[in-house]
């Protein structure tokens, strides 16, 4: 197999925080606005060297390059509607649910992986899955999947919940 | 909370620094951390339940929550966050706050009690103001803003007490009346699009939940607590935009869901208002489902209804079927004149009930109208151009001009709605005129062609006959005397007329049009009224709308005239032809030119068009009429030969060929006069062509018309010299006799008459028959030029003739008398050095005077060159002196004189 498609896919090396080398399709790579910057940027013969990614490490990448394998032939979105994008989020994919489906800690990697490479399609969904996961939570939940201190005293934060009683489900 | 956000900042340079063991475990030690921007993001998915739990997790994510951008967001996707009024209010609030502070300062200077100033100054946000802000807002639209909820008949003070509220007062959005406003109340105050976007929220978030949540179009609560239809509309076009601002996953469902639960209740009311239109229960149900229908959604769905069921479009055919006006294979356009009117007396029945049943906000008459152009008039005018195209090519001409006349008033007779905009009349004549618009194209390339066609086969037809009569004409042509007498009163009649135009045209044309227009019909008729029934009417135009009240155009009086007066010159080429041909244009022109008034390409292209029709008619008068005509004048003028023509002299005085040319040149210029006037009333006046536009192709071909013209006319004129000048030296030839200047007188006796010889008088007056003719039909200039030629070359034959006589002293008063006969006739002419030439004659015929005995005298005579104006040299004047009878008794003594003593040596 490698024989046959290796001079029709182009294959770059990567390099995790962790030191270990992830071979991937230089086209599924390219999903990444980073990577395919860097590419760009790069002379033609140094894109054989691995290009390290210092921020992330093995098993998130590889995470990340497995979301990136399924999404390779999506058209890739323009940055233009950004804005109207954001407005009216779409929901996930029956796939994107099921990559997602990793412990919190996991979830938050790549996230933070996405927003390194600049995946913006995976941040995204990313992002609606964490927003799936507090959707029902009260803010004390909250507060321990963020790990956040909690500084209202009780009076204010009774206060702002007053002042929002409009907004809660009846 | 800032620790936070160091956490995901160092912690990746820290791993490139560090040894890989520590790295390890520094990431199995630490859990992950979301920095604030990923935060942020993640909290553009949540509800807003959530979004205000989150808030209340930590300062931070307050912050965050609360931050006044993610609001107007959303107020803006709901189209109610006016940035304009928001920086008034900031600006407002600031000018306030300074007040505020200048208040405090003065007041503290003054020790007086500053305390609550200080308080209201330095509060941002203040309630009562806010109320009054509020009042005056909420006045603001309900004058601007959305008739359906306007036209609800809510007591507003009431639901402003309940809106004013800035903390959300619970019973606000428990109140079903205030949701069915809360969106066009809603404002816009830097700082507070949260809780404008509370307010909105809570009136319309449970009914929208609850929608979709529902799995029937019973369930929803919204149907429970609003009964009234036109509320329930309210409330459903809220929620409408209200779904705009839902960005949380699921939207899409829920929007769905809505989307079809208005459908649902739409359709309801649809079928209200049907049955209502069926039954014709005008203010009752149909008035209120339309008025639900609009606040629904605009309306446009019971606009269609009402338009698509509308009585006017099932039962379009009672209004009158188009073949109607071709029935019987004559185009009458009465028919459809009564189709217009019904249609327009409907559709004014119709603006009435449009007024009744929908609200003033929509505009519902011009969508209306736009139907029935599209459906009933292009149907009926495309069936009955279709069927006047396939038969009669001159009554499809004069139906589509006449059915677009009608439509243009059929169009302005229609009466605007109260919704209709300010230029509704403009806006309908470009409805109509649009369904013409498919037409224009075939319409004008028939016209043109119609035109063409027409007045080729005009003049193709009369060469014909013309060719075939030939042979007879030519000998009547010849023979006929007595149409001198004619031609000489059509000439002074002719004259009248042509003055006429003229005058008019230099006068103003709007005070100058009935004067001469009544006088040259009075004289017309006055004048010929048996042959005009010879000549077709052309303005009896049967569907022609312009008043058909006699002379609106004077070209059509003077036609009348010109055409019973120019039977005499069939031969070379008609008035006549030329008379239709202008009306065949004319016809056509008026036509073609209501169809300039569509603007736009096809506007253009009608224009274009007239032109082309006005510089076919010159082509067609120009070149194959005029030109021909003149060019075969001039072919008879050269082949004449006075020898050859026996009828001397019984009496006739003219040159016959060169009579018909001069008649031909007057009837030229009358016909560039035509041309000239038709020019201007036909073009220029309806602003179809610029006259002074001389890039223009009709100007163009206007000039090369008259250039033509004049061409002709010259090498006519030059042609006719030569002729004139032959009959001349004809009858010089024939008439003179030897004894004319030599009489044979018995001694004693003197001259029993003194006078002009008979060929003199004869002379004179085939010339001045003839330059005469010319007076004001030719140019001045040419006519100087021609009088001219005219002069020198009889001077010319004069004086050749002159050189073939003997001339006794007794024939010499004879000659004296003739040359004075001329020179008299040249004076007429008022031409200076021709008036040098005859005196010069005049003095040199003095030689012949004298006695023989005073030869000397004659000698002196000749020698002397002052006399003649350096007309005659010296050896000119001694070659008339040979002709003297006694000549060569004298000639010495002459000879002696005028060359000194040398001679008597010799």
């Amino acid at each position: 197999m490698a024989s046959a498609s290796a001079p029709a896919v182009p294959q770059i090396t990567l390099t995790s925080s962790d030191g270990i080398d992830i071979s991937v399709d230089r086209s599924v790579a390219q999903r990444s606005v980073l990577i395919k910057n860097l590419l760009e940027d790069l002379p033609t013969e140094s894109t054989n060297e691995p290009i390290p990614i210092p921020n992330v490490n093995e098993a998130v990448l590889k995470k990340v390059m497995e979301w990136c394998e399924h999404h390779k032939n999506d058209p890739t979105t323009t940055n233009d509607d950004d804005s109207d994008s954001r407005k009216k989020s779409t929901d996930i994919e029956e796939w994107d649910q099921r990559y997602m489906s990793v412990d919190q800690e996991m979830l938050f990697e790549i996230i933070l992986a996405a927003n390194y490479l600049d995946i913006k399609a995976l941040l995204d969904v990313g992002c609606k899955t964490v927003a799936n996961m507090i959707k029902g939570k009260s803010p004390e939940e909250i507060r321990k999947t963020f790990n956040i201190q909690n500084d209202f005293t009780p009076e204010e934060e009774d206060q702002i919940r007053r002042e929002n009683e409009w907004a809660e489900d009846r | 909370m800032s620790n936070f956000k160091r956490a995901s900042v160092t912690g990746p340079p820290a791993q490139r620094n560090v040894l890989a063991s520590l790295r390890a475990t520094t990431i199995v030690d630490s859990k992950p951390i979301l920095p604030a921007e990923l935060i942020a993001s993640i909290l553009d998915y949540l509800p807003i339940p959530a979004l205000l739990r989150f808030a209340r997790v930590s300062k931070r994510f307050q912050e965050m929550v609360y931050d006044d951008s993610r609001w107007v967001q959303r107020l803006k996707s709901m189209g109610c966050w006016n940035d304009a009024e928001a920086r008034q209010r900031f600006e407002d609030s600031m000018k306030r706050k300074l007040e505020g502070q200048k208040a405090l300062n003065g007041s503290t200077s003054n020790g007086t009690s500053g305390g609550p100033t200080a308080n209201r100054g330095s509060t941002l946000f203040d309630a009562s103001m806010e109320e009054e802000k509020q009042r005056r807002s909420l006045e603001k639209m309900g004058t601007r803003k959305r008739g359906g909820t306007n036209d609800a008949g809510f007591d507003s003070p009431t639901l402003m007490s309940n809106g004013s509220a800035v903390s959300q007062s619970t019973a606000a959005h428990k109140d079903p009346t205030f949701a069915l406003k809360v969106i066009s109340v809603a404002r816009s105050i830097r700082g507070f699009a949260r809780q404008e976007y509370g307010k909105i929220y809570g009136a319309l978030s449970p009914y929208y939940y609850d929608l979709a949540r529902s799995k029937s179009h019973t369930d929803p609560i919204l149907f429970r607590t609003c009964r009234d239809p036109e509320q329930q509309a309210a409330m459903l076009s809220q929620l409408k935009i209200f779904a705009k601002s839902d960005f949380a996953q699921g939207w899409r469902s829920r929007e769905e869901k809505l989307d079809s639960m208005i459908g649902i209740f739409e359709n309801a009311v649809l079928r209200e208002f049907e049955q209502g239109l069926e039954a014709k229960d005008i203010d009752g149900r149909m008035r209120k489902y339309a008025h639900v229908l609009v606040t629904l959604n605009g309306g446009s769905a019971g606009m269609d209804t009402f338009i698509q069921n509308h009585p006017l479009m099932t039962e379009k055919e009672r209004l009158g079927n188009p073949l109607e006006c071709l029935e019987g294979g004559t185009l009458n356009l009465q028919p459809s004149h009564d189709f217009f009117s019904q249609l327009a007396g409907s559709l004014n029945v119709q603006a009435g009930i449009i007024d009744r049943v929908f609200p003033p906000s929509v505009d519902v008459l011009k969508p209306f109208i736009d139907r029935v152009a599209e459906d009933v008039i292009t149907e009926y005018i495309t069936a009955l151009f279709d069927e006047a195209h396939d038969g009669n090519i001159e009554d499809y001409l004069k139906a589509v001009s006449g059915v677009f006349e009608q439509c243009l008033r059929f169009a302005i007779s229609l009466v605007p709605s109260r919704a209709s905009s300010p230029q509704f009349t403009e806006q309908v004549t470009t409805l109509v005129v649009h369904c013409f618009e498919p037409h224009v194209d075939l319409y004008l390339q028939e016209e043109l062609s119609f035109f063409k066609t027409k007045s080729e086969t005009e003049v193709g037809n009369w060469e014909k006959r013309l060719s075939e009569e030939q042979a007879t004409s030519e000998s009547f042509f010849l023979s006929n005397v007595s149409r001198q007498a004619a031609k000489q009163d059509f000439l002074s009649s002719f004259r009248k007329v042509v003055m006429l135009p003229v005058t008019a045209i230099s006068a103003p044309f709007a005070s100058a049009k009935p004067a001469p227009g009544t006088r040259s019909s009075a004289m017309g008729s006055a004048l010929e009224p048996n042959s005009r029934s010879s000549t077709p009417n052309p303005m009896e135009r049967s569907n022609s709308p312009k008043q058909q009240e006699a002379p609106t155009s004077e070209l059509a009086a003077k036609a009348a005239i010109m055409s019973s007066r120019l039977e005499g010159i069939k031969s070379l080429f008609s008035i006549e032809i030329a008379l239709n041909l202008i009306h065949a244009a004319k016809a056509s022109l008026e036509r073609a030119a209501l169809f300039v008034r569509l603007g736009g390409q096809s506007g253009e292209e009608a224009r274009e068009q007239c032109e082309t029709i006005f510089i076919i008619l010159l082509q067609i008068l120009g070149t194959r009429h005029i030109k021909s005509g003149f060019d075969k004048a001039v072919m008879h003028l050269s082949a004449y030969n006075p020898r050859e023509i026996t009828e001397h002299g019984n009496g006739q005085q003219g040159v016959e060929p060169l009579v018909t040319f001069l008649e031909l040149v007057n009837v030229g210029d009358l016909i560039q006069q035509m041309v000239d006037v038709f020019y201007v009333q036909e073009l220029v006046q309806p602003k179809l062509s610029d006259r002074d536009d001389f890039l223009s192709p009709a100007i163009k071909e206007k000039k090369k018309f008259e250039q033509i013209l004049d061409e002709r006319v010259a090498a006519g004129l030059n042609k006719g010299i030569d002729v004139l000048m032959n009959e001349v030296e004809y009858i010089c030839a024939t008439l003179q006799k030897p004894t004319d200047f030599n009489p044979v007188l018995a001694a004693g006796e003197g001259l029993s008459d003194i006078g002009p010889t008979e060929t003199a008088k004869r002379v004179v007056h085939l010339v001045e028959s003839h330059t005469s003719m010319l007076v004001g039909s030719t140019e001045k200039n040419m006519l100087d030029v021609f009088n001219q030629e005219v002069g020198v070359r009889l001077f010319t034959a004069l004086c050749k003739n002159l050189k073939r006589q003997r001339v006794s002293v007794d024939g010499a008063i004879v000659l004296i008398s003739d040359t004075n006969h001329y020179s008299q006739f040249i004076r007429s002419l008022r031409n200076k050095s021709l008036t040098q030439y005859f005196d010069a004659l005049r003095e040199m015929t003095q030689i012949y005077l004298i006695d023989p005995s005073h030869a000397r005298e004659i000698g002196k005579i000749i020698a002397d060159p002052d006399r003649y104006h350096g007309i005659f040299r010296a050896e000119e004047v001694y070659e008339f002196a040979e002709r003297r009878a006694d000549w060569f008794g004298v000639k010495k003594e002459v000879e002696r004189a005028m060359y000194g003593m040398g001679c008597m040596v010799m």
